[in-house]
């Protein structure tokens, strides 16, 4: 009996270290998936442990600015499930009792609060740092005082109005000149007066029923 | 009839008096400009290449060149022939031919006039999509987010953002045909603006249109080039240019091929119109128009097969793409899923990853089976579109993902905007110069005044056209308003020269302004084949219309967000125009019986 209550005991023992893993499941808190490689290409780092530090290090920071101050240090971010293709989950630890989690929804509006801080420390972007569940805010619609089209819109227009009325002064001003030498050609009798005098009559030439027998031979 | 015989002096008197009345072009070169700018419009960029795609891409030159000079040329010489001679619009035109056939040119004034109210529609979109290519960012590449930033609006999500920018930021698309909306203030002024610049163009009649063609003939020319070298540049664009002009000769087989052609070169080339006699009626009498009916013809059809090379480069760059995400996502959800590491799946061992976990791991692959997609190049590169769908979607999704999108989709909408302007120079100078004929408005109203309520009347009508269901009203028109009689109109004309006015004058009056006889390859056309091939072509479109049962157009579905096929229960009557010819005929028969008629009088 003094046997089993050792193997018990050493059992016991050695599960202590483990339940910190324990609290680090899915369901309390993300999952991470980074995709290096797609965003940098050549310019890829390689992820290792200190990479893996600098993740926990800027999670603190992101709980530390939406609690206004809480000292969350890099040991309260615990990390397990770590795949070859650079994903993990993680959980959060409150600084005040190692053993209690902080709630999911929290740990989610910290992440949204500083999502573009911890974006640019790893060089990459709402694709490719994927926080599973976390949808990323998308960036507001740029707002303007006019409309850009607007303007194009006006400047053609501004354009094209300032075309038509100079042609339409231009012509009224050369039939007004015309006009005048006109009336002063009417003194003189040139030979262009069979034409005006034809032109004011009825009707026009239909040449398609010119039938060229009836006419001399040009 | 009164014959009136004069000597010889004065009667080259009364013609020098009578040219000078009538305008002209300033030289031969504005008129063959003002042909081509008319000719090349929008359908060269999007008609020809998608019955390319269609009808066996190379194969479908065949077919093609084969009906361009059978049917295409002698029609085009024989409406500018009779232009010249005439030297009227197509009103006064017909009825100098024959007395009984005022109809005919009323006819093709009607067709201009549905033509003028709804092209310049497309204009106006082209101008509302210049005008937003001037922003950072092309509002047709993002969705707009909702409210509360979670997410992008769901008519956008589920549809691309080309084409939500196109249905429901453009048009502001109504469900059916039956819902009217307002109007779309922001079309409404594009639409404005582009009278304003027809007006502009054609103010002074063919004095100001001779110059502006200068520009609108050439420019679309410039930019093709530019499209063609930034076009085969492009990643994947070869893919596209292989595909097209791999020839797939069984569709020769097919008789739908062959019938596409012809009325491809037929509305190509804008005959019936009486645009072609309006700008012919501008000529000198001894202008060489065989030459230039023959050189514009093959401008229009070479400017068709460059403009679908640099269509199909733009094609290919986009399937390629779209291959290449679809690939990409493939690979972001075998890594996902199965925790692969990022340098061990590529997209060209996704197929193969796909396989061996099959083999290893079935249960995980069949829970992500509804999410896995066949990626496939030939089936992107398969999805043929054609018209607006092309211009404004297909474009502007490939335009948006090149560097340097704004500059390439200002240069883009400017083309089309161009292409658009030139045909309808052609469209408004059929209307005005008829109108222009009659010496009742000739003498009461100047040609600013009368070029001006023309412009007016037909913005005014298409306002229309830019309410929430005006792009249904638009399909209408397109599909339905001029074909069917524009084949009736220009198989009456052919049948009229060859027949009733007589080959033989027509071909004395060919030696009177050309110094020779056409030749009898032209004459066989004119006289046999091209009447045949017109007789067919109106019997089968009958043929199809009897078939087809009610009309149908496609209507974008909110809900669903997808255009669905529905029935119409308004109709378009495209025998109005055909109406016309008969009751101009019986009017006049009328008329002579009643009145004598006078040699110097204009027969209405």
């Amino acid at each position: 009996m003094w046997t089993v209550w050792t193997v018990w005991m050493v059992w016991m023992v050695c599960l202590v270290p483990t339940t910190s893993e324990a609290l680090c499941t899915e369901d309390d808190g993300y999952k991470v998936r980074l995709s290096i490689k797609t965003a940098l290409g050549g310019d890829a780092y390689e992820w290792n442990e200190s990479e893996m530090f600098f993740f926990k290090a800027t999670l603190a920071f992101a709980m530390r600015t939406y609690s206004g101050g809480e000292q969350y240090d890099v040991s309260n971010i615990l990390v397990c499930d770590e795949t070859l293709r650079v994903s993990f989950v993680f959980v959060v630890t409150k600084p005040s009792n190692t053993s209690e989690l902080v709630p999911r929804t929290e740990v989610e509006n910290a992440i949204k609060k500083s999502r573009h801080r911890i974006n640019s420390a790893f060089l990459l972007t709402d694709q490719t740092l994927d926080f599973v569940g976390i949808n990323p805010t998308l960036a507001a619609p740029i707002q303007y005082d006019t409309p850009p089209w607007l303007i194009a819109f006006g400047v053609v227009m501004g354009l094209v109005c300032a075309g038509i009325v100079a042609l339409l002064v231009s012509t009224f001003l050369n039939k007004k000149r015309s006009k005048k030498s006109a009336d002063e050609e009417e003194a003189g009798r040139g030979n262009g007066i069979l034409c005006e005098s034809i032109r004011g009559k009825d009707g026009l030439f239909n040449q398609g029923l010119v039938d060229d027998d009836r006419l001399t031979k040009l | 009839q009164i014959s009136v015989t004069m000597d010889n002096k004065a009667l080259s008197y009364l013609l020098q008096c009578w040219q000078k009345f009538r305008p002209s072009w300033d030289n031969p070169m504005q008129f063959v400009l003002a042909c081509v700018s008319y000719a090349v419009g929008l359908g060269n960029v999007w008609r020809f290449p998608y019955l390319c795609q269609m009808h066996g891409g190379g194969g479908f030159m065949i077919p093609y060149l084969i009906m361009l000079f059978v049917e295409g040329i002698p029609l085009f010489y024989m409406e500018l022939a009779i232009g010249q001679k005439m030297r009227l619009g197509s009103i006064g035109a017909w009825s100098a031919i024959s007395p009984y056939l005022g109809g005919l040119g009323i006819a093709s004034v009607v067709t201009s006039l549905y033509l003028c109210l709804y092209y310049n529609v497309i204009n106006a979109w082209s101008f509302w999509y210049l005008f937003h290519s001037f922003q950072a960012v092309l509002p047709w590449s993002d969705c707009p987010v909702n409210s509360n930033r979670t997410a992008y609006l769901e008519e956008c999500e589920v549809a691309t953002p080309t084409q939500y920018f196109f249905f429901r930021e453009t048009l502001n698309i109504s469900s059916s045909i039956d819902e009217n909306g307002g109007v779309h203030m922001g079309l409404a002024l594009c639409l404005l603006l582009a009278w304003l610049i027809v007006y502009l163009f054609i103010v002074k009649g063919v004095k100001s249109t001779g110059k502006v063609v200068y520009f609108t003939a050439t420019f679309p020319y410039v930019v093709l080039i530019i499209y063609l070298i930034r076009g085969v540049t492009l990643h994947g664009a070869l893919n596209g240019v292989k595909y097209m002009f791999t020839p797939k000769m069984e569709q020769l087989a097919n008789p739908q091929t062959w019938i596409n052609a012809a009325t491809q070169i037929f509305f190509s080339l804008g005959l019936g119109f009486g645009s072609l006699i309006a700008f012919a009626s501008y000529n000198h009498h001894n202008n060489n128009f065989e030459n230039q009916a023959i050189t514009v013809s093959l401008i229009n059809s070479g400017t068709s097969i460059f403009a679908s090379i640099v269509t199909f480069s733009i094609y290919g760059f986009k399937a390629t793409f779209n291959y290449e995400s679809c690939l990409e996502r493939m690979r972001l959800l075998l890594m996902n899923t199965f925790e692969l590491a990022e340098d061990t799946v590529h997209i060209d061992n996704i197929s193969f990853w796909i396989t061996d976990l099959n083999r290893t791991q079935p249960e995980q692959i069949a829970a992500i089976a509804s999410r896995i997609e066949t990626c496939s190049l030939e089936a992107e590169l398969d999805t043929a579109v054609e018209g607006t769908g092309l211009a404004f979607i297909v474009y502007s999704e490939a335009i948006k993902n090149m560097p340097a999108a704004q500059l390439w989709s200002v240069l883009y909408f400017f083309m089309l905007l161009l292409l658009g302007m030139g045909s309808m120079l052609g469209n408004v100078t059929a209307i005005i110069t008829p109108l222009r004929d009659f010496k009742v408005l000739a003498h009461s109203l100047s040609n600013e005044t009368l070029n001006g309520l023309v412009c007016l009347f037909c913005l005014l009508l298409g306002f229309g056209f830019t309410t929430r269901s005006g792009n249904y009203w638009f399909t209408m028109f397109n599909e339905y308003g001029a074909t069917f009689s524009l084949l009736f109109i220009v198989l009456l004309e052919i049948v009229t020269v060859s027949y009733i006015y007589g080959l033989k004058r027509f071909e004395k009056d060919i030696e009177d302004m050309l110094g020779r006889r056409p030749n009898w390859y032209w004459k066989i056309m004119w006289v046999a084949v091209s009447p045949l091939l017109l007789i067919s072509l109106f019997v089968f479109y009958i043929l199809n219309y009897i078939q087809g049962g009610a009309p149908t157009y496609q209507a974008w579905d909110k809900d669903v967000v997808r255009e669905e096929l529905t029935q119409i229960r308004l109709g378009l009557r495209s025998d109005s125009e055909i109406s016309c010819v008969n009751l101009c005929a019986y009017s006049h028969i009328e008329m002579t019986v009643t009145r004598k008629s006078i040699f110097f009088d204009l027969q209405l």
